[in-house]
C-alpha cells in the first residue's frame, strides 16, 4: 500500500526531473530537482531560513494564543449567557461572512506597519473558529447534567468550570484544531499583504520577484510541512485531550 | 437540547429580530456621534454616512456591478471546474480503494499547502491573468470537495450495497441509485466548503494581483486611504459571501427534501 | 532676583535633561531596495541615510537614536506608519503626502528631498507601444497612491484619456518588474526602478517627462510629523541641518559618480542613476530648498489630485510648508546662495 502511494509522486517527480533537463521550458520556471535541494541547503546555511520560519512561527503562535484565548472567554460568554447571545451572535456572524483576508487593509491601516498589525491578523484568523465552536460546546451541554448540577446547588462559577466546559470540551477543541490551522494560513498572509519582515511568506513573495522557483517550491514544501505537522500536532492533543471523554 | 446558566428572563416578549439588531445600530450610532465630534482622526474611521456615499458612488458609476459581475464570474467558472474534478476524484478514491491507493498520498501532500501558498507558484507559471483566478479557486473548491465527497462514499453502509446485490444491480446501477444518493449530503456539505474556500481564495488573488473585481476595489482604496471605498468593498464581500452560502443552503434543504420524499 | 535665578537655573536645567532624555528618531523611505535591501537611493535624502550624516550630527547627544524603515509599499505604507504614530521622518512623494493631508494627518514639510524627478512608461522592448494613447486597453502596472501615480494620471489626461481606459494592475516595484521582465503585462508606469529592466534589455522606455512640461515632474520631500516638530523642535534643527549637508555634496558636479555609487547600494546599478539623471544638473535635483516653484508645484498637485478624483476633499497646502529649520541650516552653512531658487513657471529667479 505504501508502494502503491508512492508510484505517482515517484513518477511527478521523474517528469520534473526529464522536462526541467531537457531545455524545452525555462529552468527558472522548472528548476532541476537538483537546484531546488543547492537552494534549500543554501538558504538554511547562509540565508538564515531557520530563522525566517521561527519568526513565522513565532507570529503564528502568538496570535493563535491570544486569538484562541480570546475566543474561548467570547464564546463562553455567548453560550452561557441568553441575553449576550442574543445581543452580539447574530453581529459577530454577520461580520465574519466578510472573508478575512478582505481585513487586512483595514488592519494595515488601524495598526500601522509593524508586527501589532499582523499579529491582530492572525489573532482574528484563530478567533473566529473557536468562538464558534466554543459557543456551540457550550449550548449543548445536556440538559440532564444541568438538572442534576442544579439539584447539587453549584454555584455559577462551579456550573462554568465543573459541568460547561468539561462538556464543552470536545467542541473547543475542534474549534482550537481549525485556530490552529487558520493562524497558520493567516501569518503566511500577513507576510504577503503587509510590511515584509522575516518569514517564509516573505521567502515566497522573493521567490516570485526575482523568478527563483526553486525559492518558491522550497517555501511551499516548507508550508506543507509545517501545515501537516501542525494537522498532526493538533490531532495528537485534541484525542489526548478527550482520552477521559471515551472512557 | 439548549440550556442557558444564565436565563434572559429580562428579555421574554422581544423579538429575537429586534435583539439581533440593537448592538449593531448601536455600534452604528456610536460610530457616527464619533465620526461628528471628531474622536477618532477620520484617517482611521470615515463616518457612516461617507461609507454609505462611497457605496452609492460606485454603484452610480456602475464599477459595483462591473466589479461583483467580474469576481462571480470567476467565483462561477473556478468552482465548477474545482467541484467537478473534486467530484470525479472523491468518487473514484471512494468506489476504488485501488486508485486511492496510488492517490491519495499525493492528495493529502498537495492538500496540506494552503491557497495562497500555491498562488505565487501558479504566477510564474501563468501569469497574473484570468486563467490565474480561475486556477487558484478551481483548487481552493477541489480539495475539499474531493475529500468530502471520498468520506461521503465511503460512509455509506454496506448493507445498501448488499440491499443493491439483492436487487442485481449492476455496478453502474449501484452506483447511480444506491451509492450516489446516500453520499449526497456529505457530497454538498463538501460542495458547500468549497465555495466559501473559493469564495476567500477569490479575494487572496484579487489582492495580489488583479485588474478588476471586489478584491481590487479593496486594493485601489487601500492605496489612495479611501477608508470609506475600502469599508464599502468589505461590506460587499461580506454580503456576496453570505449570499452564496445562503444559495447552497437552500439548495441543501431542497435536496434533503428531495432525498426524504 | 534669587528667584530668577533659580527659574532660569531650572529652565536651563530641564533644557539639558530634556536633550538628554533617551529619543529613537524613526525615519521612513518611500521606497526600498532590490531584493528588500535597506537602502534607497534616488534623492539626498538616501545619501544622508547611507553616510550617516545624521548619526555625525546627533554624535553630542548620546541618548538620541535615529532609527530606519525602507517600505516596499512606499508612500501608501509611510502614510499607514504616519498615521498610526510610527514615523517622525519620512522622505515621500507628493501624492500619499497629499492624500493623507486630505485625510487629516498632521504634517510638516521641511525641505525639498528630490524634486524635478522623472516619470517613465516601460514596455517590452519590441513591444508595439509608442505613445501613451497606444495603451489603451492594454494591461499596464500602476503604483496607486504614490507620486508616479500622479504624474501617470496628468501625462495620460495631456493625451485625452483616463486610469479608466487600460487595465491598471496595482503593482509595487519589483511585482512591476517582474511582471513587466516576464511579459505578463504589456507596460508599466515608474520611475528609475524600470531603468533597472532597460539596462539588462528587458524592457525600452516608451515615454519619459523628461524635457517635457515641468508640471509633469514628480517632487518628493523631507516631511515630518507635527508632534516630532513640536515636541522637539531642537533635534528636528539638527535632523535638517545634517540633511541639507547631504545635500550639499549631492549637488557638486565631482561627486557625480561617487554619489551614483553611494545609490548603487540599493542594488539597482550606477547605470541606473545616470540614465537619470542624464542631461541634468545635480544642483538642480537635489537641492533642498522650499522655492516658490516647489510650493506652486504642490499646490497645483493637490488641486490636479482632487480634479482627476484621487483625493475627495479639497487640500490647502497653505501652513504646510516650514522653511525655518532649512533657513537656519542654510545660514549657519553658508548656503544660502548656493542652490537657485525657482519660480512657479520653473524658471530660475534672480
Amino acid at each position: 500500500m505504501m508502494i502503491r502511494g508512492a508510484v505517482l509522486p515517484i513518477l511527478l517527480l521523474a517528469a520534473w526531473e526529464l522536462t526541467s533537463h531537457s531545455g524545452t521550458v525555462d529552468p527558472r520556471i522548472l528548476p532541476p530537482l537538483e537546484f531546488v535541494a543547492q537552494t534549500a541547503f543554501d538558504q538554511v546555511v547562509h540565508e538564515g531560513l531557520l530563522r525566517n520560519l521561527a519568526a513565522s512561527l513565532l507570529r503564528d503562535i502568538a496570535g493563535f494564543t491570544l486569538g484562541s484565548l480570546l475566543g474561548i472567554a467570547v464564546g463562553t460568554t455567548l453560550g452561557l449567557s441568553r441575553i449576550a447571545d442574543r445581543l452580539f451572535m447574530p453581529s459577530f456572524n454577520g461580520l465574519r461572512q466578510i472573508a478575512i483576508l478582505a481585513w487586512i487593509p483595514l488592519i494595515s491601516i488601524w495598526f500601522g506597519v509593524g508586527e501589532a498589525a499582523k499579529i491582530v491578523f492572525i489573532m482574528a484568523a484563530a478567533f473566529i473558529p473557536v468562538v464558534l465552536n466554543t459557543h456551540e460546546g457550550m449550548r449543548s451541554a445536556s440538559t440532564q447534567l444541568i438538572e442534576v448540577a442544579r439539584t447539587l446547588t453549584f454555584t455559577r462559577w462551579q456550573l462554568v468550570t465543573r459541568l460547561y466546559l468539561p462538556s464543552a470540551l470536545p467542541s473547543i477543541a475542534t474549534g482550537v484544531h481549525l485556530a490552529l490551522i487558520y493562524a497558520w494560513v493567516a501569518s503566511i498572509g500577513s507576510e504577503y499583504f503587509m510590511t515584509i519582515g522575516p518569514g517564509i511568506g516573505g521567502l515566497i513573495i522573493a521567490g516570485r520577484e526575482r523568478f527563483q522557483m526553486d525559492l518558491v517550491m522550497l517555501g511551499i514544501l516548507i508550508l506543507g510541512l509545517v501545515g501537516f505537522l501542525i494537522n498532526r500536532g493538533a490531532s495528537a492533543i485534541e484525542k489526548r485531550l478527550l482520552r477521559w471523554q471515551q472512557a | 437540547m439548549r440550556a442557558a446558566a444564565i436565563p434572559a428572563s429580562a428579555w421574554p416578549s422581544v423579538p429575537p429580530a429586534a435583539i439581533a439588531l440593537l448592538f449593531p445600530l448601536t455600534l452604528l450610532a456610536l460610530w457616527s456621534i464619533s465620526a461628528h465630534f471628531g474622536w477618532l482622526p477620520p484617517q482611521i474611521l470615515p463616518s457612516p454616512g461617507e461609507v454609505w456615499a462611497a457605496l452609492l458612488d460606485l454603484a452610480r458609476s456602475g464599477d459595483l456591478a462591473r466589479n461583483t459581475g467580474i469576481s462571480l464570474l470567476r467565483v462561477v467558472e473556478g468552482f465548477a471546474a474545482g467541484s467537478f474534478l473534486g467530484l470525479l476524484l472523491g468518487i473514484a478514491m471512494g468506489l476504488s480503494p485501488k486508485i486511492e491507493d496510488y492517490v491519495k498520498p499525493l492528495f493529502t501532500a498537495f492538500a496540506q499547502v494552503p491557497t495562497l501558498g500555491w498562488i505565487p507558484f501558479l504566477m510564474l507559471l501563468v501569469g497574473i491573468g484570468e486563467p490565474l483566478k480561475v486556477l487558484v479557486i478551481a483548487k481552493a473548491a477541489f480539495v475539499p470537495v474531493a475529500l468530502n465527497t471520498l468520506s461521503g462514499i465511503r460512509a455509506v453502509p454496506p448493507i445498501y450495497a448488499e440491499v443493491g446485490a439483492l436487487f442485481r444491480f449492476s455496478r453502474w446501477q449501484l452506483l447511480q441509485k444506491v451509492v450516489l444518493p446516500a453520499a449526497v449530503p456529505p457530497i454538498f456539505t463538501g460542495l458547500r466548503y468549497g465555495l466559501t474556500h473559493a469564495w476567500n481564495a477569490l479575494v487572496a488573488v484579487e489582492l495580489l494581483a488583479s485588474a478588476e473585481g471586489l478584491g481590487y476595489l479593496l486594493v485601489w482604496g487601500r492605496q489612495m486611504f479611501w477608508l470609506d471605498t475600502m469599508m464599502g468593498a468589505m461590506l460587499i464581500i461580506g454580503v456576496v459571501g453570505f449570499l452564496l452560502d445562503r444559495i447552497m443552503a437552500t439548495c441543501e434543504a431542497r435536496l434533503q427534501r428531495w432525498r426524504l420524499a | 532676583m534669587i528667584q530668577r535665578r533659580a527659574l532660569l537655573a531650572t529652565l536651563a536645567a530641564t533644557t539639558v535633561a530634556r536633550a538628554n532624555e533617551p529619543v529613537t528618531i524613526r525615519f521612513g523611505f518611500a521606497n526600498v531596495g532590490v531584493d528588500n535591501r535597506q537602502y534607497s537611493g534616488g534623492n539626498f535624502l538616501a545619501v544622508a541615510h547611507a553616510e550617516h550624516y545624521i548619526e555625525s550630527e546627533l554624535k553630542d547627544l548620546p541618548g538620541v537614536k535615529i532609527e530606519y524603515a525602507f517600505f516596499k509599499g512606499a508612500g501608501p505604507a509611510v502614510n499607514e506608519a504616519f498615521a498610526n504614530g510610527q514615523l517622525d521622518f519620512a522622505s515621500q512623494g507628493d501624492l500619499p503626502q497629499i492624500i493623507a493631508r486630505a485625510n487629516g494627518l498632521k504634517t510638516r514639510q521641511l525641505a525639498a528631498g528630490g524634486a524635478h524627478a522623472p516619470m517613465y512608461l516601460a514596455v517590452p522592448p519590441d513591444s508595439d507601444i509608442h505613445t501613451i494613447k497606444d495603451l489603451k486597453g492594454r494591461k499596464v502596472a500602476l503604483f496607486r497612491g504614490t507620486n508616479n501615480h500622479l504624474a501617470a494620471v496628468k501625462v495620460l489626461a495631456a493625451n485625452g484619456m483616463t486610469e479608466r481606459d487600460f487595465q491598471g494592475i496595482n503593482m509595487d516595484e519589483a511585482s512591476a518588474n517582474a511582471a513587466l521582465a516576464t511579459r505578463n503585462i504589456d507596460a508599466a508606469f515608474g520611475n528609475y526602478g524600470v531603468l533597472l529592466l532597460t539596462e539588462k534589455g528587458l524592457a525600452r522606455i516608451a515615454y519619459s517627462t523628461k524635457g517635457q512640461d515641468p508640471a509633469f515632474e514628480r517632487q518628493s520631500t523631507l516631511i515630518a510629523a507635527d508632534s516630532f516638530v513640536a515636541n522637539h523642535p531642537d533635534l528636528t534643527q539638527r535632523v535638517v541641518t545634517a540633511v541639507v549637508k547631504a545635500a550639499y555634496w549631492s549637488s557638486q558636479e565631482e561627486n557625480r559618480e561617487a554619489l551614483f555609487d553611494i545609490w548603487a547600494r540599493s542594488g539597482r546599478p550606477t547605470s541606473v542613476y545616470r540614465d537619470d539623471f542624464a542631461n541634468q544638473s545635480l544642483k538642480y535635483r537635489n537641492s533642498p530648498l522650499i522655492d516658490d516653484y516647489l510650493i506652486n508645484a504642490y499646490r497645483v498637485q493637490a488641486q490636479q489630485a482632487k480634479e482627476y478624483g484621487l483625493i475627495r476633499r479639497e487640500v490647502s497646502i497653505d501652513g504646510w510648508f516650514d522653511a525655518q529649520f532649512l533657513n537656519v541650516a542654510l545660514k549657519q552653512l553658508n548656503l544660502e546662495h548656493f542652490w537657485p531658487h525657482y519660480g512657479a513657471d520653473g524658471k530660475p529667479q534672480t
